[in-house]
């Protein structure tokens, strides 16, 4: 009897994690046309590349639209203006860029007004010249980093 | 006046009365103490076996009666706090299972709640709206600019 519980409860335990990986699977395969009004709004800037997006790129999207009716206006117009671009790094450079966002974020006030100057510096280098930084700089995560 | 002087005289009476009980009976359980520890040198075999019988039945009996207590108060002799809900629901093996599984999507459902807020700040929609733009922060070359300088 021990035995039939435990096989059984095994069993419900597998069946509600396959039906949870199922859900998530369809909702990332998503297409444009059948995401709701609200997601058209937020991933317009995606609209012509939607369909050939990867499943893991559209769930990642499809978490930012989720995300967007939390933030106030301004916020909501940067989103917009930088999701093209977000949608276009590689996966090595997405998941540079969390990691760097969360070191960003623990950061004083003073510091992070003084990464905002270096930033402004770092732009008016020639183009030649951060092609070189970029080159000499190893990638900071491996395959198993990203997703 | 006389009448409160009675009393507390009673009263004082009643109480030396008493420590002289207790001291007569500690020294009567001394004795018996004593008398046990003689003889116990001296039991037989078959004394010592009856002994032993004995106690075994008083700590069976005593066990079954600690069970008992605690299958009235709700959990059964394996532990089983499904008698809460009644006997019908308690003896379902399968109800037993189904509470499990539901207690695990709850808990599941809960940690998920816990995750999805504490990482709110750090989602990728927050990444967008942060005061860098993302390439600053996906850029190693900015990255190496900074340690250089």
């Amino acid at each position: 009897m021990a035995g039939f519980q435990l096989r059984f409860k095994s069993t419900v335990l597998a069946l509600a994690l396959v039906f949870s990986s199922l859900a998530i699977a369809d909702e990332a395969n998503v297409t444009w046309a059948e995401l709701s009004d609200a997601q058209h709004q937020v991933l317009n800037p995606l609209a012509a590349e939607w369909d050939t997006l990867r499943p893991w790129q559209r769930e990642k999207m499809l978490d930012i639209a989720r995300d967007y009716p939390k933030m106030s206006a301004s916020k909501q117009a940067l989103v917009t203006k930088r999701l093209s671009n977000w949608s276009r790094m590689t996966p090595y450079e997405r998941e540079n860029a969390r990691k760097r966002h969360q070191q960003f974020q623990a950061l004083s006030a003073d510091k992070k007004n003084e990464l905002r100057k270096k930033w402004q510096e770092y732009q008016k280098l020639p183009e030649s010249e951060r092609a070189r930084l970029r080159a000499e700089s190893p990638d900071a995560y491996t395959d198993a980093d990203l997703n | 006046m006389n009448t409160n002087e009675n009393k507390t005289e009673k009263v004082n009476d009643s109480h030396l009365m008493n420590d002289a009980q207790l001291m007569v009976e500690a020294q009567i359980a001394n004795h018996i103490v004593d008398l046990l520890d003689h003889r116990v040198q001296q039991l037989t075999p078959v004394e010592v076996q009856r002994l032993s019988a004995a106690r075994s039945l008083a700590v069976s009996q005593l066990t079954s009666l600690q069970t008992q207590a605690a299958s009235h108060h709700g959990v059964n002799q394996s532990g089983h706090v499904l008698q809460w809900f009644g006997h019908h629901v308690g003896q379902h093996k399968i109800m037993s299972s189904a509470l499990l599984v539901v207690a695990m999507l709850l808990a599941l459902f809960v940690a998920q709640q816990f995750s999805f807020t504490h990482n709110l700040e750090n989602s990728d929609a927050f990444l967008l709206a942060s005061d860098l733009p993302p390439e600053a922060y996906a850029d190693k070359g900015f990255n190496a600019w900074l340690d250089s300088n």
